[in-house]
């Protein structure tokens, strides 16, 4: 059990979710070492700056522990980056599969076939990647200056690091240097908490053990005890080198420890949304459909597009009326709370909330127990060992919503200890398989590698024994598309600090 | 030389068990078979077409003929067999954090059994007495358990429904046909090749399948 995590050796990014500070703005950059000297000074000069998880602001006694910062760094790198690292070959070998093959390779397990193809992928995935840098800011002041002095280590390490470009962008560029990605801003320019489809995101992220202020956030967001109580997850499902939910020290720890510690791995991905194709998909759908447009939107999620209200919990128009009033008049513990405490239980058949919305599939809570009274050990018994962080937001611009084929989609990042058991099994066996939701191939609505030559299908149930039919969706786009990607080892500040000076030593 | 075929993974699994323990074994048995309470966690697990615990005693291991001398054992063994769907991991995890107590209920008196809970020893003495598959034989590689229930279940339905329905009036025909899609929400599940189980095996049958082109 880790009560007390060393947040100023883990980095920034692994604890908090940037957005929800106001950092609306983020640039990611990648990078090929060219000779190992040199690659280890620059990891050297960005360590200097390289943002802990350390809390901002006041700490419980009232003092100010560390100011916010104008402005985030983070570093990551592939497996060929730390060969060009030069780490020892004895460390590098224990390292996992999925994590040295890298995501391209793992094309077929993630379902990035026909337009997700890494053939379709921007240029920059043709490079030889190794280092990933986040800047993440409240401004594109702030996030410029940090990148010209990223740049100016670029430059300062004599050829032993290249900016590589290639990266698409909503101007039909083809080469930036960079992927920026932004939150959504309404008419009036102000912020929100959209993504490119109208839904509203960054709800739900995984509580674990370790973290501040646990009891007042792990409703519905950590693991779901059999006298219905949440508690928080495991800190070895995010981070290396603590216990995990199987009660040992995650498996895809490389040696020696410090090297692994207070690391993770990271999965990054850049999905393009269709847009044009969701709007006609759910204008044409919904025709047929005996409710509302907006509640057949949230029916593909497992939320209302409009403030986030989680479907289970207001499963018509009339019920989301209440919902909303009920909502109105919380206060912001009371507004949390209905926004992530909840679970399946009152929907076993999933009559309010689909088996095929991304929500339910992404993150059963109890329900893959289907109401066999104590079934297994502990409600969430398939499930806590397949959850994830979600870190990223939206990029791009949607220029024409009756066009597919501009630059907007989400920068996707999931923060795990073991990505084929976490990233890939949610992504292969929930996303695009459906056997343990008892749906045989039936895809998720959304993110389903729906293809036109084998038209998908996805059933929203109905009350059984209600003599209502169920409501068929038929021939379902691809909404979603991979353009690109890798998985990548986030290294606690001990670890680069190691790395940087090449000692990483597990003799 | 495969464990997989199509949608499902045959594991057969053979652990020492000292001969004057197996008793105890069979006791949990059949309380389990007597009980059906105490294989809920397994029936739930869909992922699993069937598991099954035999005791083999110390003189009881078949010879191909009254020939082939006997064996001198020292431990009787018990075997495990089952089919599943999905991966060697899936399926371990799933049985690790579902049904922990259960499993070290029927291995508690296997030679060296680690108990299930920390996973990784539980792994290592399953892949240790696991004995691979040399030929597996699936009639319905694109279905998975559930799949051939739901089909089974849609089968019986639609001959029912239409032995019931050839005189009816077109709005009780119409009201009966929802009735039916309503019984059956849960069953109209698309079949489709498996996901890939590893990458592994994926590049086997490439090789294998074009070897038959
Ligand atoms: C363009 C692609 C995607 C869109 C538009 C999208 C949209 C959403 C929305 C609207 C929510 C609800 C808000 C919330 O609960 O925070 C959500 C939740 C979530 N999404 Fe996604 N998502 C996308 C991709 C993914 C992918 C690829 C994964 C993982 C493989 C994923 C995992 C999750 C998880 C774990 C949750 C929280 C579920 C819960 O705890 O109940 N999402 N997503």
């Amino acid at each position: 059990m880790t009560t007390n995590l060393d947040l100023t050796d883990i980095q920034g990014n692994i604890i908090k979710a940037y957005g929800a500070y106001n950092f609306q703005k983020a640039r990611y950059l990648f990078l090929r070492i060219n000779n190992g000297d040199k690659g280890r000074q620059f990891v050297d000069a960005i360590t200097a700056k390289v943002t802990t998880a350390i809390p901002w602001g006041k700490s419980e006694n009232g003092d100010v522990a560390v100011e916010k910062p104008r402005v985030t760094t983070n570093i990551a790198f592939t497996y060929s980056g730390l060969e060009a690292l030069e780490l020892p070959t004895a460390s590098l070998r224990e390292f996992p599969d999925d994590f040295m093959m890298g995501m391209s390779k793992r094309k077929d397990i993630l379902g990035d076939d026909g337009p997700s193809d890494p053939e379709n992928w921007d240029k920059i995935w043709k490079e030889k990647v190794h280092i990933w840098i986040s800047i993440n800011a409240p401004d594109m002041d702030a996030l410029i200056e940090r990148y010209n002095w990223v740049a100016q280590q670029v430059e300062a390490s004599d050829g032993g690091v290249t900016l590589l470009t290639g990266h698409r962008g909503g101007d039909d560029e083809e080469n930036l240097p960079y992927q920026d990605a932004s939150v959504l801003y309404d008419e009036s320019g102000n912020p929100t908490p959209k993504e490119h489809f109208g839904y509203t995101d960054g709800i739900g992220d995984p509580v674990f053990e370790g973290q501040t202020n646990v009891a007042a956030r792990v409703l519905g967001r950590g693991k779901l005890m059999r006298d219905g109580s949440w508690a928080p997850l495991a800190t070895g499902e995010f981070l290396l080198g603590h216990v995990d939910e199987a009660m040992e020290y995650p498996k895809t720890a490389p040696s020696p420890m410090l090297l692994s510690r207070n690391g993770t791995y990271m999965v990054y991905r850049k999905l393009h949304e269709n847009v044009a194709a969701f709007n006609r998909f759910l204008d044409e759908q919904s025709k047929s459909f005996s409710g509302s447009k907006e509640m057949l939107a949230a029916k593909f999620a497992g939320r209302w597009r409009d403030n986030g209200a989680p479907i289970v919990n207001a499963p018509d128009d009339a019920s989301k009326d209440e919902w909303d009033k009920a909502f109105e008049a919380a206060d912001f513990a009371g507004k949390k709370r209905m926004l992530t405490d909840f679970t399946y239980n009152n929907d076993l058949h999933g009559a309010k909330c689909p088996y095929s919305a991304h929500l339910r599939r992404i993150n059963p809570r109890g329900s893959l127990e289907y109401g066999v009274k104590e079934a297994y050990e502990t409600p969430g018994a398939l499930v806590n060992r397949r959850r994830i962080l979600r870190r990223g937001l939206p990029y791009g611009a949607v220029k024409d919503a009756a066009r597919d084929d501009g630059n907007h989609g989400i920068i996707f990042m999931a923060l795990n200890a073991d990505i084929q058991r976490q990233f890939e099994f949610v992504q292969q066996q929930w996303i695009n398989y459906a056997n343990d939701f008892k749906e045989g191939n039936d895809k998720e609505i959304l993110l389903g590698n729906h293809d036109t030559k084998h038209p998908s299908k996805a059933v929203l149930q109905v009350e059984p024994g209600s003599g209502k039919p169920p409501h068929f969706i038929n021939n379902i786009p691809r909404l979603v598309e991979t353009r690109g990607g890798d998985y990548f080892f986030i290294p606690s500040i001990t670890a680069l600090k190691l790395i940087a000076a090449g000692m990483v030593d597990p003799t | 030389m495969s464990n997989i075929a199509g949608k499902a993974y045959a594991m057969n699994v053979i652990t020492p068990i000292r001969w004057y323990t197996t008793w105890t074994n069979k006791l949990f048995f059949k309380a389990a078979l007597l009980i059906p309470e105490t294989l809920k966690g397994l029936l739930t697990l869909s992922l699993i077409h069937y598991a099954r615990w035999v005791i083999i005693p110390r003189d009881g291991f078949p010879r191909l003929d009254p020939s082939q001398p006997k064996e001198e054992l020292h431990y009787a063994y018990m075997l495990f067999f089952s089919n599943f769907n999905g991966s060697w991991d899936q399926y371990v995890d799933s049985f690790t954090f579902a049904i922990p107590s259960g499993l070290d209920l029927f291995w508690k008196w296997n030679i060296r059994y680690p108990k299930s809970v920390p996973l990784t020893p539980f792994h290592d003495y399953i892949r240790h007495n696991q004995i691979d598959t040399a030929h597996y034989y699936n009639a319905y590689p694109m279905a998975a358990s559930n799949d051939v229930k739901s089909a089974q279940k849609v089968k019986k339905a639609l001959i029912d429904f239409n032995a019931k329905s050839s005189d009816k009036s077109a709005d009780d025909f119409l009201k009966d046909y929802h009735m039916l899609l309503n019984n059956l929400q849960h069953d109209f599940g698309d079949m489709k090749p498996t996901p890939i189980v590893s990458l592994s095996s994926y590049e086997v049958k490439k090789r294998y399948e074009q070897t038959k082109a």
